[in-house]
Order: structure tokens, then sequence, then C-alpha cells
């Protein structure tokens, strides 16, 4: 098996990206208020997840199994393409003015970490309960950590620009302050399992292997446990209020930032668990 | 011969700061006009004093006072400032500039709503405080009386009301970008006045969870409850109802803020750090603006909302030009009948002298014709009426006609009564007389007087009933139909229309 994608699949991959991009800049350009700008913006976004499937399929039909997140581009695609279908999804049956020019850029970062960072050696940790449950809640509870993190910007630009006496550009703060709490407490169980099955991979990958560094030497743990404390905090808000509002929104931000520091340092971690 | 002035600030050229400090409150008005009183007491004032302008319209013999400096020292010193510290935001006008300014006022043009009609309510009250404390007369009676015609003619006839963004619906725009749904939350209201009625109206129609009336007055917050199936909220209680409140609209007539930062402080804990919309429309205001600074607090004053009102004016240019059209007209109605009004003792003047001449004239021929018959004195007397009114028909009709934006009208009515010895000059001064401009006593702001600039004397009798000016004139009511001339017939001797003669 190669360890990196295709030249094809890395072609198709820029093509996603560009076409992201495009629904990005259509999108922004609805603020001029042109219905033409909306169909484009759309059009695009179902273009680019298109693409980044094909991308999908093709590195299935290459490897030889269907099974998702069996290696890091894979699992850096999919979180993409769910993201991108989230957001499809929501601006047809629940819109929310902004959402895609706050997601889309984390897709095409995304898109792009896949195509630099992104091997396609599959985890040495795969084929065990252990591991399928960890990939599906860790990656899972990334991207609904993605969407409250954008979520969460959306509500610190809504609460200056209220703050500094012009219209809000996307919807109330009580909605976005919603969406975010939905989203992290989608997020939290998922990573909290993670988390666990992480501790009982690395207990066990440590165990089984003299090459491995101690759990606690491992970056990826430290970041992804200093994040599930951030959202901890913002779950939190219900019983202690302090957290809510804008302090939930920045901790949503900065939570997500940590969880793209695991998936960074998971590209760089020598050995051990990804 | 009486001129016009006018001295004001608005939201254009005066923060909201400035202008609260020198609005005038009733109290602050009725002294200002015994003051006012005191110091000029052959001048006439009206105060426009609202949460938008301040706007001092004053009246006076052009040899008297007030002199402009003299009106910024009354202004400022009325509440406690010195005239520099006011002298940057303020706006001066003269004569026929305060007709038109007046006019746009009272038919919102000149207001950040475009075609809201609390301002045309606001000048008729304005004008009445004036009018019960004897301040206005022959100037401004007629002034503002047709002001108030033309804001209802606007209001009327273009659609410059239609579709107006108002303080209110932006209220309920900002609202909405805060909270999503408003069946569970609760509306608070304190104090009351007509603006806060209307905000009011526009989230009762939000169906909010509850809304609480609170109000010094328990009558008023019963009366404003029952109006918007509301509750009453006893004042006292105030901070438990800021505690229980998600959206606070406050506009009481208090002098001090009744928020301050460090009681709203105290609150945020108790209320569980939701966020609070609080929209403050009092002038002076409310809410200490200190309070806007916490977490979870959107607070808002008249200002941060007609700024975005402003916005829409250019979306409406349509209404504002049709609106624009009319007052201009109407500016020039008014100066047409007012220059008619001033010429109109002289003109008297002329026609008695001159048919007196022709009688005595007459009268010595018929001396001289001893046989004539009644039937041919009779048609000798109509021909000599009939000359004298042809032969001065021409000038007058010229002369009340004239283009209302050309020739000195002092200096007509100076040369009219030299040419025809009509001996009484005392009512106008000679031409260029100096001190007979705005500035008078104040090199800077001299200005020569102009043909709609110049003012007529009030009537010689003073009516207790109707102020120093005695009864106002009647004006010919406001039309969208072009000026038309008062042609006087040459039969008929006595040209003027009653309403011109009654000064």
């Amino acid at each position: 098996m190669p360890e990196i994608p295709t030249l094809g699949q890395l072609t198709l991959l820029v093509a996603a990206v560009a076409m992201f991009v495009a629904a990005e800049a259509f999108s922004l350009l609805r603020l001029r208020g042109s219905e033409r700008h909306r169909i484009a913006a759309k059009a695009f976004l179902y273009w680019g997840i298109t693409f980044a499937l094909g991308v999908l399929i093709w590195h299935s039909v290459r490897r030889g199994t269907w099974r998702p997140l069996q290696d890091n581009f894979d699992a850096l695609v999919w979180l993409a393409l769910l993201l991108a279908l989230f957001v499809a999804y929501t601006q047809r049956v629940h819109p929310l003015r902004g959402l895609d020019w706050f997601i889309l850029p984390i897709v095409g970062g995304l898109l792009i970490a896949a195509a630099v960072f992104g091997r396609a050696e599959p985890h040495e940790y795969l084929g065990t309960v252990w591991s399928s449950i960890h990939l599906v809640s860790a990656f899972g509870g990334t991207a609904a950590f993605a969407v409250a993190a954008a979520v969460g910007a959306m509500y610190l630009v809504v609460d200056r620009r209220l703050r500094t006496k012009r219209p809000a550009l996307f919807g109330s703060l009580e909605r976005l302050e919603h969406f975010t709490r939905v989203s992290v407490g989608l997020g939290f169980p998922l990573l909290t399992v993670g988390l666990i099955t992480g501790f009982v991979l690395a207990f066990d990958t440590h165990g089984s292997s003299n090459s491995a560094p101690p759990w606690y030497e491992i970056p990826k743990v430290w970041l992804a446990f200093a994040a599930w404390l951030v959202y901890a905090l913002v779950l939190h808000a219900p019983i202690n209020p302090v957290f809510r509002g804008r302090r939930a929104a920045m901790l949503s931000v900065v939570g997500f930032v940590l969880l793209l520091g695991t998936l960074v340092a998971l590209q760089f971690t020598p050995g051990g668990p990804r | 011969m009486q001129r016009l002035l006018l001295l004001g600030l608005n939201h254009t050229t005066a923060p909201l700061e400035v202008r609260e400090r020198l609005a005038f409150s009733a109290t602050a008005r009725q002294s200002a006009f015994e003051q006012f009183k005191q110091r000029f007491p052959a001048s006439e004032m009206v105060i426009l004093s609202t949460c938008n302008r301040i706007e001092l319209y004053a009246a006076r013999p052009v040899h008297e006072h007030p002199t402009p400096s003299e009106l910024v020292e009354f202004l400022a010193t009325s509440h406690a400032l010195s005239p520099a510290e006011v002298e940057p935001h303020l706006y001066r006008k003269t004569n026929r500039d305060v007709v038109e300014h007046l006019f746009s006022v009272s038919s919102s043009l000149d207001s950040m709503v475009l075609g809201e009609t609390q301002i045309l309510g606001q000048v008729r009250e304005a004008y009445e405080a004036a009018s019960r404390q004897q301040m206005t007369g022959t100037s401004l009676n007629p002034l503002f009386q047709r002001a108030l015609g033309v804001g209802k003619q606007i209001m009327h006839e273009t659609p410059l009301a239609e579709g107006r963004v108002s303080v209110a619906s932006v209220a309920v725009d900002y609202a909405r970008q805060i909270f999503e749904r408003f069946d569970d939350k609760t509306v608070l209201c304190v104090g009351g006045g007509k603006m806060a009625a209307l905000v009011l109206q526009a989230f009762v129609a939000l169906s909010p969870g509850s809304l609480l009336i609170c109000n010094r007055s328990p009558d008023r917050a019963q009366s404003l409850a029952t109006k918007f199936n509301g509750k009453p909220a006893p004042f006292e209680q105030l901070v438990d109802h800021l505690v229980a409140a998600d959206i606070v609209v406050t506009s009481t007539g208090a002098e001090q803020p009744i928020i301050s930062r460090t009681q709203f402080e105290a609150i945020l804990k108790r209320r569980r750090y939701r966020p609070i919309f609080i929209i403050d429309i009092a002038f002076p205001r409310d809410v200490e603006p200190a309070v806007g600074e916490l977490s979870h607090v959107y607070l808002y004053n008249l200002d941060d909302l007609q700024s975005v009102v402003l916005n829409t004016r250019s979306q409406r240019q349509d209404a504002f030009l049709s609106a624009r059209q009319i007052v201009l007209r109407q500016v020039e109605e008014y100066a047409l009948w007012h220059r008619q009004r001033e010429l109109g003792p002289t003109i008297q003047r002329l026609y008695e002298r001159y048919h007196a001449l022709a009688q005595d004239e007459l009268n010595r021929t018929l001396n001289k014709l001893p046989n004539i018959s009644a039937a041919e004195r009779s048609h000798l007397d109509e021909l000599a009426r009939r000359i004298v009114n042809k032969l001065l028909h021409d000038p007058i009709h010229t002369l009340r006609n004239a283009d209302a934006g050309h020739g000195p009208n002092i200096q007509y009515v100076h040369a009219l009564e030299k040419l025809f010895q009509l001996g009484d000059s005392s009512m106008a001064p000679s031409p260029g007389t100096p001190g007979e401009g705005w500035g008078e006593g104040d090199s800077g702001d001299q200005q020569r007087a102009t043909f709609d600039n110049t003012l007529t004397p009030a009537p010689p009798a003073l009516s207790p009933s109707t102020g120093r000016g005695g009864k106002a004139p009647e004006l010919p009511k406001p039309s969208l139909s072009p000026a038309t001339s008062r042609d006087e017939s040459p039969a008929e001797p006595q040209p003027l229309p009653p309403e011109d003669v009654k000064g």
C-alpha cells in the first residue's frame, strides 16, 4: 500500500478545494443581495462535495476496502466531507446565514491538510473494536466541535456588531448560542468516548511495542484532554451561567483549536497511536 | 417691521450629550419664557425642544433686541453654560430661511425619520405653550399656523409617511438579532410617553411571554397595562423587574439616569447572565451609558436607533423630493402673502389719498355746475373713482405680484411713500439703515434686509386673549396650486382682502 495519495486523487482534491473556495466567495458576494450569487454558491458547494466524495471513492477502490477512517488522508477528507454535508443540510433545512462563511474555510483547510500531510498508510492499531469506536467517536466529536467553533465565531462577530450598534449579519445570538450548545452537547460524549478508547489504545500500544513512547509523552493525548476540559466548561454553562454567551463562544473556538492541535500532533507523532 | 430669527441645534449638529444638556423641560421652558419677556418685552419667542432638536424661534422689531449673540447667550445661560460651550453646535437662520426651516421641520423633512408624524404634534405643542404664555404675536402666530398646515398637507398628500422605517421597527429588528423567540421573554416598559408606547406596541406584536409596565404613577401604569394587555409593576421594585426582564424599554422624564452601572452589575448574577436588550429612548437618558459596556447587556439609545433609520432615507428620495417641492411652494406663498400684508397699509393710504384728491376736484367742478342732476352727479363720481383706480392699478398690481425672491420690499414701501407723499414713513426705516439686519449690534452677522426678509408690524390694537400680537391673521389654506395673485378690481376702491388687513 503506497504511503501517499496518487496524483489523480490530489488533483481531484485540489478541484474540491477550488469548488469550496468558489462557494465561499459567492456566498460572501451574497451580501450584495444577488440571487444568482446564492445559486452559484450552492452549486459550487455541491460540486465540492461531489469531488471530495470522488476522492474518497477513488481512495477506497485503490485501497480495496470501503471501511472509512482507515488512514489519516481518508480521515481528514471524511471530516471535511462531513462538515460540507452539514453545511448543505443546514442551509437547506434550517438556513443559518453565514454558517458556510465559517465552516467552508475549515473544510478547505482540512482538505489542504489531507493533501499536504495526509498519509495513506493505514493506522497500525486498526482492526480492533476499540480502534473503530475510537476513530468514529473522535472524528464525529471533532466534526461537531468544528461546527461549534464556527458558530462560536459567528456569535463573537454578531456580539461585536451589536455592541458597535451595527446590524448583525447572521442569526440571532440566542440561536447561535443554542447551536453551539447542541454541537458541544453532541461532540462532548463522542470526545469522551474517543478519549477513553484512546487511553485504552495508548496503554495497549505501549504494552505491545517497545518503540512506542508512554502515553503521557504523547502530545495528542494532552491536547485532547485539554480540549475535553474546555468543552466540559462550555457544557457547564447551564449550571454556572458565567460560561454562557461570549465566554462559551470563545471556549468553543479555543477547544477546536486544541483539537486541530491533536490532528497536527497526529501527523508528527513518531509511532504510537494516531 | 419685524425680523425673524432662529437659533438651534439638532441631531446633525450636536451629539446626544449636548442636546440633553440644552433641552428644555416644561418647567424650564416656562421659566425661559419669563426671562425672555423680562429682557426683550417687544419680542416674540417659541421654544421647540424635542429629543432631536432644540430651537428658539424669535421675532423682534428691526431696531430691537435680542441680537443673535444675545440669543446665544440666552440659550446658554438658561442651562448654566457659557456661550462658547454651545456656539459650535448651533445654526442660525433669519427671516425667509426661518420660514423654510420651520416648514421643513413640521413636515418631518428635517427629521431623522422621514415621514414621522410626531414632530407635527411637537411643533404644535411648542407653539401652544408659547401662545399660552403670550409669547407669540403677529409674526410667529401666522408662521406657526402655516407651518402646521404645511406639515398636515405633506402627511396627507405625499407618500412620505408610507413605509417609513421607525425607531420602533428598528428596535424590534435589533431585538430579533439578539433573541430568536419572544414567547418566553419578558418585556419591561419603564415610564411612558408616546414614543415608548409606539415601541411597546411594536414589541407587543411579537407576542412576548409577559409584559410589565413600570411607572411612577400607578394609574398610568394601569392604563398602559390595560392598553397592551400587560401587568402593572411597582416602580419601587424596578431592580427586581430588571432581573426578570429580557427587553427593557425605558422612557421616563427623569433628569438623572435611573439605572446605573453599579446597580446593573449587582443584578447580572441574579439574572444568570441572560442577555438583556435595553432601549433607552428617554431624553435625557435613563440608563448610564456605562451599562452598555457590561457583558450580556445590549444598550441602545435614541441616537443609535435613529442612525439606522437615517440610512433608510436614501431609499425614499422620491417621496422626499415631492414633499420638498411642496415646502418650497408653500414658502413662496407665505412670502407672497407676507409681502402683500406688508404693503397693505401703504396701498390703502395711497388709495385713500388719491380718492380724496379726486373727490376734492370733483366737488370743485360740481360747485361750478349747479344744474346737474343726481344721475349725472353719480356718473361723474363713478368717473373720478374709475380714473383713480385705473391709474393706480398697474403699479400696485406689479408691486404686489413681483417675484417673491427679488426686490427689496422695504425700498419699495419707502419709495412709494416718498413719491406719493403718503406721509407716514415711521413704519419703514430707510433702506440700508444700519442695524436693520439680523446682526444688529453684531457686525459679524449683519445682513442686508431683502424684500422677503422684512416683515410687517403688529396691528395697533392687541387682543389680550391672543398674546402680544393680537388676533392671529387668517392665512390662506396651504394648497398645491401655485399662489394666485390678488388682482383687485379697478371698480373696488378697497382692494385688500379681509385677511390681509387684519395684520
